[in-house]
């Protein structure tokens, strides 16, 4: 009888054992989310729906400075002046074009332009200005870029040791044989040559060009090429500086020991001495990278890319190679290794090759 | 010698003294060692050996022999130990000498593999329920860019792309994180209670090493580039900005990937950053364009 029970009573518990274990596995009857409105929680962040957006008018088509009744007239002002003047100017439209000679003195001539006026800004101990304001000083116009020069052709003749801050809304710049410039334009070639006291120079549209020049260089263009021959720096030190999105980056005889140059599509032409010591930064995101050096050089060179080739014909001897299907770093030894040279695309082709003709 | 011989042998002698003997042979050897020399010698040589042996052994025999103290504590502490055993271990005991019945342990394998396949069946069937429960729910999306990092608002209902927000992205996970705090403070009864996708407080974990500021940077660039582009930039400039971007961000993800795939991939790494770069200064270049107009104003 009692051996009856004990099974019984161990049958139930095992019985109960399983029902447990069923009632776990069948997920609890939840209720069904409904968005309740909570006065507390702060509200979600806004998104806006996407919208067709409405382009503004393309700028450029009033260009700042330009006005009815422009004065159209032809006119020309000097002003003696210190031998390191300092000058600054605006240039709305036209042809600008700046030339350094041996004097003293700062000669202006618009043509079919506006009137301006000569505003010296400071003078040194000895009476000469030093500093030197050139525009269109007529009070009370309104508008922007009112105090601009404007017309069909802007010269000025400067001492050799100016310094020049130039912005330009929209013109094709010259700049010859000054000490020093700073020019940015919106729109608009810049030729620059024989400057030996540095460069700045930004256009957000156009080439720029430096020729025989000296000193800490910066370059930019938004969309245009940059070429720069026979450069060297002023002092040690000295950075040379090129960059552009969509334009080509060609040096020729650049003689920086530090060297930048970028490009997201265009390409990087480099053709000059490596330099002992130097440091060499080229980078493109799609373009290509050629570099001519002289098969003397002595330089370690490290070579980044991805999808894109890296080929020489120079005497590198490769000292690691880190290749995988996407990217690859390849790093050589031309020489003794002095100087360092990186250089890096992504989907572009990378060629090292030697100086054909004599540098 | 014997008893017969009127001396007793050596081991009755010794039984005598160990108090093996019984009280009519101890009568009788007592009787006879009382006017016996030669018995009388060769009891006390053995009891002088007794007395070399007993005071030799005697702490190992006091130690060895339990007394009656220590066999009531083993007592007791046995009676603890069965008192303190829980109770399952009893159930366990008994549910094993139950099995021993073969009767009672084929039953019980029926049961199980009955309460086996009740179980089997019913899964089947909740499969739907939990889906229909789930359903409301937004999934999480998942980034496909990290110059698009999405941030999952703590309600659920809406994704936020930092890319596309007023606010910096920053910002956007400092509110999205305050709120998601603030509703944990919430008491929750059964009535409110709903479902909450949890709000992705690790966002930092979708960047890849170095990435972060990289990513951080090029985020504020952007909402202050958009906001201007299109009034800075002329139709061909912006054509070339906009080319420019499309390679840069093609470098990105596609490096990127190549990256998550294998972070001690160095190479790709270094070409990773270096877009992430160039893409920084194309941002740079219309702020810098965007400069020039207000300085030529």
């Amino acid at each position: 009888m009692s051996r009856n029970f004990v099974n019984f009573f161990c049958l139930l518990v095992v019985l109960c054992f399983s029902v447990g274990v069923v009632r776990a596995q069948v997920p609890t009857p939840m209720p069904v989310p409904v968005p309740v409105p909570d006065k507390k929680l702060p509200k979600d962040p806004k998104i806006k729906d996407p919208k067709i957006k409405t382009y503004p008018p393309p700028p450029g088509h009033d260009v700042p400075g330009v006005f009815e009744g422009d004065d159209d007239v032809t006119s020309e002002k000097s002003m003696v002046v210190d031998g390191n003047v300092a000058i600054k100017l605006c240039v709305a439209h036209g042809d600008l074009k700046i030339n350094g000679w041996r004097r003293n003195e700062v000669r202006v001539f618009v043509q079919d332009g506006r009137q301006f006026k000569l505003k010296p800004l400071e003078k040194s101990a000895e009476g000469k200005v030093n500093w030197l304001s050139i525009g269109n000083f007529v009070e009370g116009r309104p508008g922007p870029g009112s105090e601009c020069l404007a017309g069909s052709n802007i010269e000025i003749d400067a001492p050799v040791g100016a310094n020049f801050d130039l912005s330009a809304e929209a013109a094709q710049t010259s700049v010859d044989s000054v000490k020093k410039i700073k020019v940015q334009t919106r729109r608009g070639m810049i030729s620059l040559r024989n400057i030996t006291g540095g460069i700045d120079a930004y256009t957000a549209q156009g080439d720029i060009i430096v020729e025989n020049s000296s000193g800490a260089i910066e370059i930019v263009s938004t969309t245009g090429n940059i070429v720069a021959v026979e450069v060297s720096p002023g002092q040690v030190g000295d950075l040379f500086k090129a960059r552009t999105n969509s334009g080509t980056v060609s040096l020729q005889r650049v003689d920086h020991r530090q060297i930048e140059a970028n490009s997201i599509s265009g390409s990087l032409l480099f053709e000059g001495k490596i330099l002992t010591g130097g440091i060499y930064t080229f980078r493109s995101t799609a373009g290509s990278i050629n570099l001519s050096i002289p098969e003397m050089s002595s330089c370690m060179i490290k070579a980044t890319y991805g999808v894109g080739s890296f080929k020489y014909d120079i005497a590198l001897k490769i000292l690691t190679e880190n290749i995988t299907p996407s990217a690859k770093i390849v790093v050589g030894k031309i020489g003794a290794g002095d100087a360092k040279v990186s250089v890096s695309t992504d989907t572009g082709k990378i060629e090292i090759k030697k100086t054909v003709s004599k540098l | 010698m014997n008893v017969n011989g009127k001396c007793f042998e050596i081991g009755t002698i010794q039984a005598f003294l160990d108090g093996e003997t019984t009280p009519e042979v101890s009568l009788r050897l007592t009787d006879h060692i009382a006017g016996c020399d030669a018995c009388a010698r060769l009891m006390a040589d053995a009891d002088e050996e007794n007395a070399i042996v007993f005071s030799t052994l005697e702490r190992e025999l006091n130690t060895l022999v339990p007394t009656q103290r220590l066999w009531s504590r083993i007592n007791e502490t046995i009676e603890v130990e069965k008192a303190n055993v829980p109770v399952w271990h009893k159930a366990l005991a008994f549910i094993q000498a139950s099995l021993l019945s073969p009767s009672f342990a084929a039953a019980a394998g029926i049961i199980l593999m009955l309460g086996i396949f009740a179980v089997w069946n019913l899964r089947t069937g909740p499969s739907d329920i939990a889906s229909d429960r789930t359903a409301p729910a937004p999934g999480p999306v998942k980034p496909t860019d990290a110059n698009d990092p999405v941030v999952q608002t703590p309600t659920g209902g809406t994704t936020l792309v930092a890319g596309e927000s007023k606010l910096p992205a920053k910002e956007v996970g400092k509110i999205v994180q305050q709120a998601s705090a603030r509703a944990s403070q919430r008491e929750i009864k059964p009535d409110t209670a709903e479902y909450r996708v949890p709000v992705n407080t690790a966002a930092d974990d979708r960047y890849l090493p170095g990435e972060e500021s990289y990513v951080k940077t090029i985020s504020d660039l952007k909402q202050n580039v958009d906001s201007q582009k299109d009034s800075v930039m002329t139709p061909s400039s912006r054509v070339s900005y906009e080319r420019d971007m499309a390679m840069v961000n093609d470098s990105i993800k596609r490096m990127r990937e190549v990256v998550k795939k294998n972070p001690r991939n160095q190479a790709a790494r270094q070409v990773l950053y270096s877009s992430y770069q160039d893409k920084i200064d194309l941002l740079n270049s219309v702020s810098q364009r965007e400069e020039l107009m207000a300085s030529l104003r």
